[in-house]
C-alpha cells in the first residue's frame, strides 16, 4: 500500500475467534496498517459512510468482507458499496467468507467484488491464505476515495 | 376395484348362481309334480262321477220299474187279463235286478245301502200283495178304496226311500264337483307360483350375471391400470427419495458450514497456543541451561509434558471432527452437482474402474469378472463415484483366506436396470444391513481404514439418481448390493 495516505483495513466479520486470527497472520505477513474490526453490518455500515474517520470521508481503505453476519447479509453491503454513486465504488473489497457455493460467488462478483476467498476449512490452510492474502495486500494499490472520473 | 375382491367374488358368484339353477329347477319338479298330482286328482274325481252319473240312472230306472210294477198291479186289480199280471212279475224282476246293481254300486256307501236294504225289505212285504189269492181278495176292495191299500202305502215308502236316495247322489255329484274345482284351482296355483319362480330365478340369474361380468370387466381395466400403474408408483417413491435426498443435503450443508466455523477457531487458536508453548519452552530451556535451580519439577511437566498432551489431543479431536464435517460437505456438495445425462457403456466404465484398482486387486490375489451390462442413460460421474465405491468396499471387506472373487453384472427389469456388485467376502450381519448406508456407521470388525461415509454416499447418489440401493447379505457368505436404476434419468424429477 503505497499511497501517501494510509490505508485503512476495514474487517467486517462476526465470529471474533476468527478476526482475530485473520488480523494475526496478517500482521505475520509483514503489514502493518491499522485494522478497524466491526462484528455486524450495521455499525460498519455506519462507520463507513458517516464516521469522519471512515473511509467515506476520510482516505483510502480495503474491506474485508465476511458474507454470514447476524444482522444483514454480505451481499447486501457489498451492493451498498459497489452501487453506482456511492462514494466507496472504487474501494476493494476482499470477500472472505466460509461459503464456497458457486452460485454465491458469482454473485459476488457480479457486485463488484474484487476478490473472493474461501476460508479453507483447515486452519493450517486457512493462516497460510492470509498470510498470502495479507502479501497481496501490501502490493496492491488502492484508488483515493472520491476522487472524480 | 382391488383384487381381493375379486378373489371373493367368484366363490360368491359360483354359489349364488348354482342356488338360483337349483330353485329354478326345484320349481319345475314342483310345476311337474303338480300337473301330476292334478291328473290323478281328475280321473279319480271323473270315476266318481261317472259312479254317481250311473247310480242316478239306475235309480231312474228302478223308480220307473217300480211304478210300472204298481201300475201293472193296478191293471190286474181293476181286472185286467193276464197280460197285465204278466207285465207286473216283468216289472217286479227288472226293478229287483236294478235294485241289485244299485246295491253293489253303493257298496261305499253305508247309508245308501241300509236305504237299499230298506227297500228290498219294503219289495219283500209287498211280495204277498201281488199272489194271485190275495189279489182276488182285494178286488173287492175296488176304486176308491186304493188309498187304503196296503200295498200302496208300500209302494210309496219305497218311492220316498228311492227319492232319499237320488238327493243323497245328487249331493254327492256337487260335492265331488266342486272338489274337481278345488283341484283345478290348486292346479292353477301352484303352476303360477312355480312360473313366477323360474321368471324370478331367470331375471336373479340375469342380473347376476351381468353384474359378475360388469365386475369382472372393472376387475380387468383395474389390474391393467395397476400393472401400467406400477411404474408409475415406482417412480413416484423414487421422486419422494429425490426430494428427501436434497432436503437432507441442503440441511447438511447448513449444519457442516455453520459447524466449520468455529472449528477454525479451535484449530486456529490450539496453533497459536501451541505456538506459544514452544515460546515458554524455549525459554524453560535456556533457563535450565543458565540457572537450573529456577525450574522445578511442576513447570517441566506442564510445559513438556501436560501441555502437549492437551494439544495434542484436541488437535487429533478437532482434526477428526474436521474430517467428518468435510465429509458431510462433500456428501452435500455432491448433491447438488448439475446432473448431466448421457448415454452410458457401462462396460467400459466399469473396466476404467477395474484397471484403476488393478494393482491392488493384484495385492489381494482377487479377480473381478465383468459380466453382461444393460445400456443405460445417467450422470456418468455419479454412476461412477455408486460402482467404484462399491467394488472398493467389496475388496476392502473380503474374508481373508479365501481367494477373493467380485463380480459386477446387471440386466433389464421393465423400464429400470438393476447393477448388482457380488462379493465372496466377509459379509454383512442382516442386523446391519439398513446402518451400513448411514453415515458414520460401519459393520463388523473394524480393521479397515475408513469414515463410514462410502454407503452413505453411495446411497444418496442413488437416490439422487432416481435410484434404489439395498445389500442382500450372510455373515461370511458374501454380499450383494443391488442397485435399481431408471433406464434414463429424467433430470427434472429432482
Amino acid at each position: 500500500m503505497t499511497n501517501h495516505q494510509p490505508v485503512n483495513i476495514v474487517m467486517i466479520e462476526d465470529d471474533e475467534g476468527h478476526a482475530r486470527l485473520i488480523e494475526k497472520n496478517i500482521r505475520r505477513a509483514g503489514i502493518s496498517n491499522v485494522i478497524r474490526h466491526f462484528t455486524d453490518g450495521t455499525t460498519a455500515l455506519a462507520y463507513l459512510y458517516d464516521s469522519p474517520e471512515g473511509p467515506a470521508q476520510n482516505g483510502p481503505a480495503l474491506i474485508l468482507l465476511d458474507l454470514n453476519l447476524p444482522d444483514m447479509s454480505g451481499t447486501d453491503i457489498l451492493a451498498r458499496i459497489k452501487k453506482e454513486g456511492s462514494p466507496l465504488k472504487r474501494t476493494p473489497v476482499v470477500v472472505l467468507t466460509t461459503t464456497d457455493d458457486k452460485v454465491e460467488i458469482q454473485r459476488c462478483y457480479d457486485l463488484g467484488c474484487n476478490v473472493y476467498i474461501t476460508k479453507p476449512v483447515n486452519y493450517e490452510n486457512f493462516a497460510d491464505a492470509i498470510r498470502q492474502l495479507g502479501l497481496f495486500l501490501s502490493v496492491i494499490q488502492v484508488p483515493e476515495v472520491g476522487e472524480a472520473d | 376395484m382391488p383384487d381381493r375382491s375379486l378373489e371373493k367374488l367368484q366363490p360368491t358368484f359360483a354359489r349364488r348362481v348354482i342356488a338360483l339353477v337349483a330353485i329354478g329347477f326345484l320349481a319345475l319338479i314342483a310345476a311337474g309334480i303338480a300337473t301330476a298330482w292334478v291328473q290323478i286328482r281328475n280321473q279319480d274325481n271323473a270315476g266318481w262321477v261317472e259312479h254317481t252319473l250311473s247310480l242316478q240312472s239306475k235309480l231312474g230306472a228302478f223308480a220307473s220299474a217300480n211304478e210300472r210294477a204298481e201300475t201293472a198291479r193296478r191293471g190286474v186289480l181293476l181286472g185286467g187279463g193276464p197280460l197285465f199280471r204278466q207285465r207286473m212279475e216283468e216289472a217286479v224282476a227288472a226293478a229287483e235286478a236294478t235294485l241289485r246293481e244299485i246295491s253293489q254300486l253303493t257298496l261305499d256307501n253305508p247309508v245308501q245301502q241300509e236305504r237299499v236294504l230298506a227297500i228290498h225289505a219294503l219289495m219283500e212285504q209287498q211280495r204277498i200283495y201281488r199272489e194271485p189269492r190275495m189279489l182276488e181278495g182285494a178286488r173287492a176292495v175296488r176304486a176308491g178304496q186304493l188309498a187304503d191299500d196296503p200295498a200302496v202305502q208300500l209302494i210309496r215308502k219305497i218311492r220316498a226311500v228311492a227319492e232319499a236316495m237320488a238327493v243323497t247322489e245328487r249331493e254327492l255329484l256337487a260335492g265331488r264337483q266342486r272338489n274337481q274345482v278345488q283341484t283345478q284351482r290348486v292346479f292353477y296355483i301352484v303352476l303360477a307360483a312355480a312360473g313366477a319362480l323360474v321368471i324370478l330365478v331367470a331375471t336373479l340369474t340375469l342380473m347376476l350375471m351381468l353384474r359378475y361380468t360388469r365386475d369382472l370387466a372393472a376387475s380387468r381395466a383395474e389390474l391393467r391400470r395397476l400393472n401400467t400403474g406400477l411404474e408409475g408408483m415406482v417412480d413416484e417413491r423414487t421422486a419422494e427419495l429425490q426430494r428427501a435426498n436434497a432436503e437432507i443435503q441442503r440441511f447438511a450443508y447448513i449444519v457442516s458450514h455453520d459447524l466449520r466455523s468455529p472449528l477454525v477457531n479451535v484449530m486456529g487458536f490450539t496453533a497459536e497456543l501451541d505456538a506459544a508453548r514452544k515460546t515458554v519452552q524455549g525459554h524453560l530451556d535456556t533457563v535450565e541451561e543458565k540457572a537450573p535451580e529456577l525450574v522445578d519439577e511442576p513447570v517441566r511437566l506442564a510445559v513438556r509434558e501436560d501441555l502437549p498432551e492437551a494439544i495434542g489431543f484436541i488437535r487429533t479431536s478437532t482434526q477428526k471432527m474436521d474430517r467428518l464435517i468435510n465429509a458431510i460437505l462433500r456428501l452435500s456438495r455432491e448433491g447438488r452437482r448439475t446432473l448431466l445425462v448421457e448415454p452410458i457403456d457401462l462396460a467400459v466404465l466399469v473396466q476404467a474402474i477395474v484397471d484403476s484398482m488393478q494393482s491392488r486387486v493384484n495385492d489381494l490375489g482377487a479377480e473381478i469378472r465383468i459380466g453382461t451390462l444393460p445400456a443405460i442413460a445417467n450422470d456418468r460421474l455419479a454412476i461412477e463415484q455408486i460402482l467404484s465405491n462399491l467394488i472398493e468396499n467389496a475388496l476392502k471387506y473380503l474374508q481373508p483366506g479365501r481367494p477373493g472373487l467380485i463380480e459386477v453384472r446387471g440386466h433389464d427389469e421393465r423400464e429400470r436396470v438393476v447393477l448388482e456388485v457380488i462379493d465372496n467376502g466377509r459379509g454383512v450381519d442382516p442386523r446391519d444391513h439398513e446402518r451400513i448406508f448411514d453415515l458414520f456407521r460401519r459393520s463388523g470388525t473394524q480393521d479397515q481404514p475408513g469414515e463410514g461415509i462410502g454407503l452413505a454416499h453411495v446411497r444418496a447418489l442413488a437416490y439422487r439418481l432416481g435410484g434404489l440401493i439395498e445389500i442382500r447379505s450372510e455373515l461370511d457368505r458374501g454380499a450383494t448390493f443391488r442397485l435399481s436404476l431408471p433406464k434414463v434419468l429424467n433430470p427434472g424429477g429432482e
